[in-house]
């Protein structure tokens, strides 16, 4: 009891003081000096500039539970965490990881952030200190892919059916560009198999399997929009909104429901499956 | 899973909707305050930590006041650790004056203001006979919203005094400071049905306030719903019905549903346990144990020794509380 009060009438005078104006209070009487001087001395000031610039730029919906797991993996990752072992390099398993953990921290469409972090899981698992030539190669990318993919909403056959187009061969080096195409499509697929579920849920009205027939209509315009060819063009994402713009839709919908059979339905995975598999046919191939 | 919008807030507006920089600013400040420990296991397992006790909520254990209010993660995890802690209070159909629940939030944090305790137990008692013992659950949905909505209510208790002085309510000036709920509530001094105001002027001004309000409000069709049923209502019938609302509990998300409150399984296992171990050894039948019990009637319904009880048991507890206003009024009278 007589500790904790002691800490309460410790906290008192701290609470006030926010990071702009740190030294008060007695911290001079304690003889270590001003309380920003010790911030700075223990790198607590650049730690916590770092965290907050990391927060920004990933805006996570959750920022307390983002900032513990970015300070447990800064003790996973900080020398001397793991001993003696922290003089040889970070193992493989680590190294994946640690990549995997970057490559998520940001959302795809916050392109800057995305693109750093990307930047920094390549350099970390380049980073092998035995051998002279750093670089990533076919089998870490892959598995790397892999694991993006792995307890995401996509089918495993669409998954595996990506990953046959854009993976690289064992022992092939790995460029930077080829390597954030690669992760970059394994999350917009991700992305798209949660979206294509939030689509059947929509189709089949909360209640029971959607029809079959409504579901073909909506996977022939999707089709249909995809299969504008030449993306390369501006033009052609207009002319896709266009397609799948809601009057579009309706019309397909409405002609569906017209000519349906009772009690044909079509399951969410089918649907799902369906869907990306549009996408992964679009996708363009490496080399 | 995405809200877009925080995607493209400016920076500043972000950390402080998120309230990152009362977490972060605490943080530094608890490591300067423990700076002795720090150099054992370094600042990032430091930060480590108290990010994991913000995460998990048991970081308001034990801290000053102005702590715990501070966010609204803050005061549901507070009021989550109430229940956790005292939930046996409920269970065991024990009632408690004002004071006795204030002794209560005391014991979790230290310079807890009385005075916020007393604005929950004037909405359980419509502001009337303050001395009355008070159910568990009562006093916890009650406490919920006069805690979590603290600043919205300081507001409502103003449009409520301009309406009934046939102001105009759009006058009224929403307390901005985060010292708000010290304020005085000026309790409206009438409550009889007649005085109260029109339900849907009413709404309309609380419509407007939770629209302008930065702090925490009720959602709006839940207010709507509630205010619909009614042609006129008094200040303390309104909080009354805010604090008995399944939805508005629910919105909140930091206690369960009336009926769950005292199910735990886990616990009820346990205390079976221990109370097959003591009823074992012959222990004299309790007697009413405090001082305070003996000029208090209600405290002398026959209580069952041990501190476990069926259900049903509670259900009826939970009933009679209900009632329990009038019932003490009458001894009080």
């Amino acid at each position: 009891m007589a500790a904790y009060e002691k800490r309460r009438a410790a906290a008192a005078p701290a609470a006030g003081s926010g990071l702009g104006e740190p030294a008060r209070a007695g911290a001079a009487a304690r003889g270590l000096g001003t309380e920003a001087e010790f911030l700075l001395q223990a790198g607590v000031t650049a730690m916590v500039r770092e965290a907050l610039l990391k927060v920004l730029e990933a805006r996570p919906e959750e920022p307390v539970s983002f900032l513990a797991d970015y300070f447990e993996k800064l003790v996973l990752s900080s020398p001397g965490a793991g001993g003696e072992a922290a003089a040889e390099p970070p193992g493989l398993p680590q190294r994946l990881a640690r990549a995997l953990w970057y490559v998520r921290l940001a959302h795809h469409s916050h392109r800057t952030a995305f693109n750093n972090n990307m930047g920094m899981a390549y350099e970390c698992l380049s980073a092998s200190g035995r051998r002279k030539r750093p670089g990533v190669d076919g089998r870490l990318y892959s598995e790397l892919l892999r694991r993006i993919c792995r307890p995401g909403a996509a089918p495993e056959d669409v998954v595996a059916a990506l990953l046959q187009k854009i993976q690289c061969r064992d022992h092939e080096a790995v460029p930077f560009d080829v390597f954030r195409y690669g992760v970059l499509t394994c999350f917009v697929l991700l992305e798209f198999a949660a979206k294509a579920g939030t689509l059947y849920d929509v189709l089949d009205g909360g209640s029971g399997p959607a029809d079959k027939r409504v579901c073909q209509a909506v996977l022939h315009t999707l089709e249909d929009a995809l299969g504008a060819s030449d993306f390369s063009v501006p033009i052609r994402y207009l002319e896709a909104g266009s397609k799948l713009g809601p009057d579009c839709l309706a019309l397909a919908m409405d002609r569906a429901l017209q000519e349906r059979e009772l009690s044909v339905s079509m399951s969410r995975e089918e649907f799902v499956k369906k869907a990306t598999a549009l996408f992964v046919a679009k996708v363009k191939p490496i080399d | 899973m995405l809200s877009p919008e925080r995607l493209s807030l400016p920076g500043p507006e972000y950390l402080a909707q998120r309230h990152v920089l009362t977490y972060m600013e605490d943080a530094v400040s608890q490591l300067l305050e423990n700076r002795e420990d720090i150099s054992q296991y370094g600042t990032a397992r430091f930060f480590t930590e108290y990010f994991k006790s913000v995460r998990q909520g048991t970081h308001i254990l034990f801290r000053e006041f102005s702590f715990v209010q501070a966010t609204p993660h803050n005061r549901a995890s507070f009021l989550r650790t109430f229940w956790r802690c005292f939930r046996t209070v409920g269970k065991n159909g024990d009632l408690l004056t004002a004071q006795e629940y204030h002794c209560l939030l005391q014991l979790l944090c230290p310079d807890f203001p009385m005075e916020l305790t007393q604005k929950a137990a004037r909405i359980v008692l419509m502001d009337d006979a303050m001395d009355c013992l008070m159910s568990f659950s009562d006093f916890l949905f009650a406490f919920q919203i006069q805690f979590c909505y603290s600043e919205f209510l300081e507001s409502v208790a103003a449009i409520y005094q301009d309406l009934l002085a046939g102001k105009s309510p759009n006058t009224v000036i929403v307390p901005t400071s985060s010292s708000g709920q010290h304020r005085q509530r000026q309790p409206p001094n009438d409550c009889s049905p007649l005085d109260g105001v029109e339900a849907s002027l009413f709404y309309q001004c609380l419509e407007s306030l939770c629209d302008r309000s930065k702090y925490s409000c009720p959602p709006s069709a839940l207010v709507k719903e509630m205010l619909s049923s009614a042609q006129r209502l008094t200040f303390y019938g309104f909080l009354m019905a805010l604090a008995k609302h399944q939805g508005i509990n629910r919105a909140l998300g930091a206690l369960p549903d009336k009926g769950d409150l005292f199910l735990d399984p886990a616990m009820d296992q346990e205390l079976e346990k221990l109370v097959a171990q003591v009823s074992g050894l012959s222990i004299s039948a309790p007697t009413s144990s405090s001082g305070d019990a003996a000029n208090l009637p209600v405290r002398n319904l026959p209580r069952i020794s041990s501190p476990w009880k069926p259900l049903h048991h509670r259900r009826k507890m939970d009933a009679e509380s209900e009632g329990s206003n009038e019932e003490t009024d009458s001894s009080e009278n």
